[in-house]
């Protein structure tokens, strides 16, 4: 399944900020309490109870899914999901 | 050219640490083809840095920090990155005559403002004449120290544009210090340990003759943070000290892919690795069935175990699962120690494994002492608490368990750990008063952590002092609360922070607050913005306990009452729980110490 996904960006360009907000926010789903749905706005911490060690298995699912190498020091920029969604698509362009 | 790492067999004879200062160590490893490796997120090696390359480099690196005109003993920041540059400048600093401050890379989501801000507290803190970080980490060095007086402040690139000075080397002496080393947690108030050559030798030597007991075909990995005790003694110096070859992941890379780890050990045979529990437990999180056919372990003698309350369940399960990949469980090894000693008071016995003493939980709650029980006692009938050996203290120490009026107390008694020895640290940083706190007049340092002997063995039972640790690291109840009284709605002496058992085991930390807001949505947003900040500045979850105004408990002398405050909070917990049937987030009342 996420072989064919990888395949499927690497024909078509870089997936745009719609495509990479649904497929993050499917991966946000075991992370968050049952009754939290994760969404563009939601505050990493606050809203969906983040950690350091949720973060850096989330950044591992990303990597993995995209293919890329997240650099720890785009996190500090980082609040929300859609601060997050900015810096992957940075990423995949460079 | 492919790169290759260091061998683990020497070409020159092993001297176990009998030097009087790290760079006669660093001098007499670079004659032989040891060093240090990196390895990459995805387990490649990255870099090699053999200790005849490091002495080179960091001696012509001397030269050039020469050349700045800074007194002997000036102070140099290092944003302690898992990177060849870090261990570059440090060894630089020690032929240059200044003393290196490791401060710490680890920055959390949303947190660049609290980390710039940290920085910028450490830089005051130590009075940094210069500092250095490499790329990933300048921008934040950077700003920090925006208005401060640095006579250099630069990325590796800066420093190596900067001339050669024409002067001759003079290293640091037994007497001058080796590092400043800021224990791990406080940001707000911060504890820079001051560390001499005399003292972190002693501990080196002690570490590597009679606690690791350290011999040809020793190899180290690790994946501790270069800014952690454990991480810079014990697998940088340690390894220096006995010209070990050692294997590293960068902290965050292991907490991504905590398997890079085995696989690493795997991959170069490496005999020692040491970590806290929690890094165990991760692993173990982390492990697939199907891995177990990729990994070889079998070199494996010596897991250390240390920073934190070791609990011993999960440490069995890890050997179990690993057995297959020749994993031997003898091979852990409970330790004991804290910056303020160098690193290192006591290491466990070798090849025997966790030695877990088994305690009447009532009774040494009520009495202070740990009365056995047997292990088979039905249960419900006794509570107890178990508790991990973590060995004889190291041959230069002494260590007296005291009562409150500082008596040594006998076996199996409780009280408060006390130790004496050369690796002891001469003090705090530009703070007298923390230090005599601390330190008392005729030499012993007051550990504050809580512990019993039997048989000479010392059991760690828990801590006087206020501090929690999470994953391995001091935290200071003084940062919580700093964090909500700086809101408006909060004032000074409001906050009382302590830590509680989760339902695994692990600790977890809980903040009670006192305050007057009354609106349910007011309520929730200061608790969530002051979780934000706590997450920001150390990256862990706090619970924050609002309480109404006046509530939160004090001692008789008016002070806030952390103990009293968790008692109170467990208390209350478990009656909650009683009354409901949702899975609990804490456990009720102290019931599980260790195991």
């Amino acid at each position: 399944m996420q072989k064919s996904v990888k395949r499927y960006y690497k024909m078509e360009g870089h997936p745009d900020y719609e495509t990479i907000l649904r497929r993050v926010c499917e991966l946000l789903v075991p992370y968050v309490e049952k009754g939290t749905a994760p969404e563009e706005d939601s505050d990493f911490v606050a809203d969906l109870n983040f950690d350091s060690l949720k973060v850096m298995k989330l950044v591992e699912q990303v990597e993995d899914e995209y293919d890329i190498s997240i650099p720890l020091n785009i996190l500090p920029d980082v609040q929300t999901v859609k601060d997050f969604i900015i810096q992957l698509q940075k990423l995949m362009v460079s | 050219m492919t790169m290759e790492a260091t061998p683990t067999i020497n070409t020159i004879p092993l001297r176990a640490g009998d030097f009087s200062t790290l760079p006669e160590a660093l001098n007499y490893a670079a004659q032989g083809q040891t060093g240090y490796n990196f390895y990459d997120g995805r387990g490649k090696l990255s870099a090699v840095l053999p200790f005849s390359k490091l002495r080179d480099e960091a001696q012509s690196l001397a030269q050039r920090l020469s050349g700045l005109g800074l007194e002997r003993g000036a102070r140099m920041a290092l944003v302690a990155d898992t990177h060849p540059d870090f261990i570059r400048f440090f060894f630089a600093c020690q032929y240059a005559g200044l003393i290196p401050v490791p401060l710490p890379a680890s920055i959390h989501m949303g947190g660049r403002k609290t980390y710039v801000d940290q920085l910028h507290r450490l830089l005051i803190s130590c009075r940094a004449n210069v500092a250095m970080a490499t790329d990933d980490y300048f921008p934040f060095l950077s700003e920090a120290a925006e208005g401060l007086d640095l006579r250099f402040c630069g990325t590796p690139q800066a420093y190596a544009e900067l001339p050669e000075a024409p002067i001759p080397l003079s290293p640091l002496g037994p007497k001058e210090l080796a590092y400043i080393q800021y224990t791990s947690g406080s940001t707000k108030f911060p504890r820079g340990v001051m560390i001499t050559q005399t003292a972190v030798l002693n501990n080196l030597a002690a570490i590597v003759k009679s606690g690791c007991k350290i011999r040809p075909g020793d190899r180290g990995a690790s994946w501790l943070p270069f800014y952690h005790d454990m991480g810079l003694v014990g697998l940088v110096l340690a390894p220096l000290a006995a010209q070990l070859s050692v294997d590293y992941l960068k902290t965050r890379d292991f907490a991504m892919r905590p398997r890079l780890w085995l696989s690493l050990m795997t991959e170069n045979r490496a005999t020692i690795s040491i970590g806290p529990p929690f890094g165990y437990e991760l692993c173990l999180q982390r492990l697939r069935q199907s891995d177990i056919e990729k990994f070889d372990l079998s070199a494996w003698r010596l897991a250390g175990v240390g920073a934190e309350t070791i609990r011993p369940a999960p440490l069995s399960k890890f050997a179990e699962m690993l057995e297959p990949c020749g994993f031997n469980k003898e091979a852990f090894c409970a330790c004991y120690g804290m910056a303020e000693c160098s690193l290192a008071v006591s290491f466990a016995s070798l090849d025997e494994g966790l030695n877990i003493d088994s305690v009447d939980g009532d009774y040494l709650s009520e009495h202070r002492q740990a009365l056995p029980v047997e292990t088979n006692v039905p249960e419900g009938e006794i509570r107890s608490s178990r508790f991990v050996d973590c060995g004889t203290p190291l041959p230069d120490y002494e260590v007296e368990v005291r009562d409150s009026g500082g008596r040594p107390l006998p076996e199996r008694h409780v009280g408060t750990i006390y130790v004496k020895a050369d690796s002891i640290m001469s003090g705090y940083f530009g703070d007298l008063k923390l230090t005599q706190e601390v330190l008392t007049s005729d030499g012993w340092f007051n550990t504050g952590d809580l512990g019993y002997f039997v048989n000479n063995g010392l059991f760690i039972t828990g801590r006087e002092k206020d501090m929690i640790i999470i994953n391995g690291r001091n935290i200071w109840p003084q940062d919580l609360e700093f964090a909500a009284e700086q809101q408006p709605e909060v004032r000074t002496g409001d906050a009382s922070a302590f830590s509680v058992p989760g339902p695994n085991g692990q600790e977890k930390t809980v903040m009670m607050v006192q305050c007057r807001v009354s609106s349910d949505p007011q309520r929730t947003e200061l608790r969530e913005r002051v979780q934000r900040l706590i997450y920001q500045e150390l990256g862990i979850e706090c619970y924050i306990d609002l309480v109404p105004r006046n509530t939160l408990p004090r001692t008789t002398s008016g002070k806030l009452s952390r103990s009293k405050a968790r008692k109170e909070f467990l208390k209350r917990i478990e009656r909650d729980q009683l009354q409901s049937s949702e899975r609990p987030i804490f456990i009720s009342a102290n019931r599980v110490q260790a195991g």
